[in-house]
């Protein structure tokens, strides 16, 4: 078949999209019917007006500062977002093409411009824009899930290593003392023995006390207390002392105590941290000099103080100082599972306490305290 | 935006063009968000730059967000330019009571909303679609690639930057000759914006163009380079 001309300008007039004839600035020259009817403005009061006075104000600025410019750059754009104003101050969204009318008869370099309605396309994009935050937002729950689980296993693996280890010595210690008591050693080196052999077995013990509150403190319980009211914590300091005592015979453990009134605590938890804190300034403190334990309580106020001479903590160190599996430089036949002072801190914590630390050339002091009420 | 233009003084100048990070060719790593959140970090770019290349009293021209990037580095290293030319500044796009810069702040969060709605309709939709599409060869695929190359993120923030500036009390104390090229029927920077920055910059030159639109560099370059050309 053969088209007419009014074939040819149905086929202009009412495509089912909008088509502008326009200056390259943006000046309408034509306009399809179509067009007309979807903004409600006259064709011939199209004709004159600029592209820019048919887009909505934020799509006109972004018209003219993305979409103009490659025009200008390239003689043509395709799939533009943008917004048409209607002659009642509605919203038309469109997708845009546009080519320039270029050829060797003709100079004035007229720009053809295609709408089509955009509407569902739109609502499509935004689907997908939310899609695509909602799947990056899940990666990232992933990705911390993740960190948070290398991090677990990577303690676990430190864990199973310092627990071998230090389980192991203070074992061989046992073996080796109970080998030398089948061979009946005089009474006064029996004694020495029994006392080294029940050291170990109070090292063991609180070795794996340590490791079991740990355990329950990464499981996200922390530290569990059963408070008590009434407490006199004077003998349990003096117990917790004695068997520190025993553990390191040659060394000196002087204790001030004040606590004139009971307080509400658990005692078996405070005896811990104080045996934490003992035992980290045996380890740490020097030997010549003696190990001091202040504690005293107020009507606000419980606290415990130990300090060791020695040399100081380096700054290094006392950033890492409260983290579980932190090992200063010490013997290797003394070293813990670095778990003591983590757990020290966690059982402050959990009293609604501190635990601090100064550490200077003459003394090294960590403080315990801890809001007490009136018991 | 200056491939029409720049040719026209290579002989008897130096000319040195760069993208501002975060576009074109720029190396995306260098974007941060926290530094380009405010002109000030393009300013100190520009700064650098200039030291980089040891200028001193410069002929600095640049085009809207980009003019008031330079009028901001004259002022921090004094000595850097001697000359600001400036083709559709705009020192503030939302009107400020009897200041008129041409949009409401309503209509400038729309245009931001916008954006963000649409960044792939935009980005990544638009650009390689154009890519493909260019009727003239002599514009490189390169050329048209930097143009439209934009993260999505970096173009809506770069948005935000540019279009909540308000530099209208630093206009005064710009103390280096400066000519203000202003286009007809400009919709981002109209007339009475580069009005307003010529009563503000004292001794200041302003050209009315004949171009029409934001862009005179691409629309209409033989007159943006007779227009520099005469007040060189």
């Amino acid at each position: 078949m053969v088209l007419t001309v009014d074939d040819l300008e149905d086929l202009y007039d009412n495509a089912p999209f909008a088509y502008v004839l326009m200056q390259p600035a943006g000046s309408i020259v034509a306009a399809n019917a179509t067009l007309s009817d979807w903004l409600g403005y006259a064709r011939d009061a199209l004709v004159g007006k600029r592209i820019h006075d048919l887009l909505t104000p934020s799509t006109r600025i972004f018209y003219e500062t993305n979409v103009a410019p490659i025009l200008h750059l390239q003689g043509a754009f395709e799939n533009a977002s943008l917004n048409l104003k209607t002659a009642n101050g509605e919203t038309v969204a469109v997708t845009a093409a546009a080519s320039t009318r270029r050829d060797k008869a003709d100079q004035t370099g007229l720009v053809r411009v295609a709408l089509f309605k955009a509407t569902e396309r739109r609502r499509y994009e935004k689907g997908l824009i939310e899609a695509h935050k909602a799947s990056q937002e899940a990666e990232r729950a992933t990705q911390r899930l993740l960190d948070a689980e290398r991090e677990t296993s990577v303690l676990r693996e430190q864990f199973i290593a310092v627990l071998g280890h230090d389980l192991r010595n203070p074992l061989a210690s046992i073996n080796g003392g109970l080998r030398l008591l089948q061979k009946e050693p005089p009474e006064e080196r029996r004694k020495l023995l029994l006392e080294l052999l029940q050291a170990s077995v109070v090292r063991m013990s609180v070795l794996i006390d340590n490791v079991l509150d740990f355990a329950r403190g990464r499981l996200g319980a922390g530290i569990p207390l059963e408070l008590k009211t009434g407490i006199w914590l004077a003998p349990i300091l003096e117990q917790v002392t004695a068997e520190l005592r025993i553990g390191s015979p040659d060394r000196t453990i002087e204790t001030d105590f004040d606590l004139p009134r009971p307080i509400r605590c658990d005692p078996p938890r405070i005896g811990q941290l104080l045996s934490n804190l003992l035992g980290n300034a045996i380890t740490h403190g020097s030997p010549e000099r003696p190990v001091r334990v202040h504690a005293d309580n107020d009507n606000a106020r419980l606290t415990i103080w130990v300090a060791n001479a020695g040399d100081p903590i380096s700054p290094v160190a006392m950033e890492h100082l409260f983290q579980p599996f932190f090992r200063g430089q010490v013997r290797k036949s003394q070293q813990g599972l670095g778990l003591g002072l983590h757990i020290a801190s966690e059982i402050a914590k959990a009293h609604g306490g501190t635990l601090d630390v100064t550490s200077t050339p003459e003394e090294t002091r960590f403080t315990f305290i801890m809001p007490t009420g009136d018991g | 935006m200056w491939r029409y233009v720049e040719p026209a003084f290579r002989s008897g100048f130096r000319t040195v063009l760069y993208d501002q990070v975060g576009a074109g060719g720029s190396d995306l790593r260098a974007y941060d968000t926290e530094k380009y959140s405010r002109l000030d970090g393009y300013v100190d770019d520009l700064i650098e730059l200039c030291g980089e290349l040891g200028l001193h009293d410069a002929i600095f021209v640049g085009h809207s967000v980009s003019a008031m990037i330079g009028v901001l580095a004259s002022l921090k290293a004094p000595g850097l330019f001697g000359k600001l030319i400036l083709v559709g500044p705009s020192p503030r796009y939302i009107d400020d009571g009897e200041y008129v810069g041409g949009f409401s702040a309503d209509q400038i969060q729309e245009l931001l909303d916008f954006l963000g709605e649409n960044q792939m309709g935009w980005a990544a939709a638009i650009a390689p679609a154009i890519m493909g599409n260019s009727d003239r060869p002599e514009l490189g695929q390169e050329l048209v690639d930097s143009f439209c190359r934009m993260d999505p993120e970096i173009a809506k923030q770069f948005a935000h930057v540019t279009f909540t500036s308000d530099n209208r009390d630093d206009l005064p104390k710009v103390d280096v000759p400066t000519v203000i090229l202003q286009c007809s029927d400009d919709i981002i920077a109209p007339t009475c914006v580069g009005e307003y920055v010529h009563r503000h910059i004292a001794g200041s030159t302003l050209v009315q163009l004949a171009a029409t639109g934001h862009c005179p560099n691409l629309s209409a370059p033989g007159e943006v380079i007779d227009v520099i050309r005469a007040h060189l």
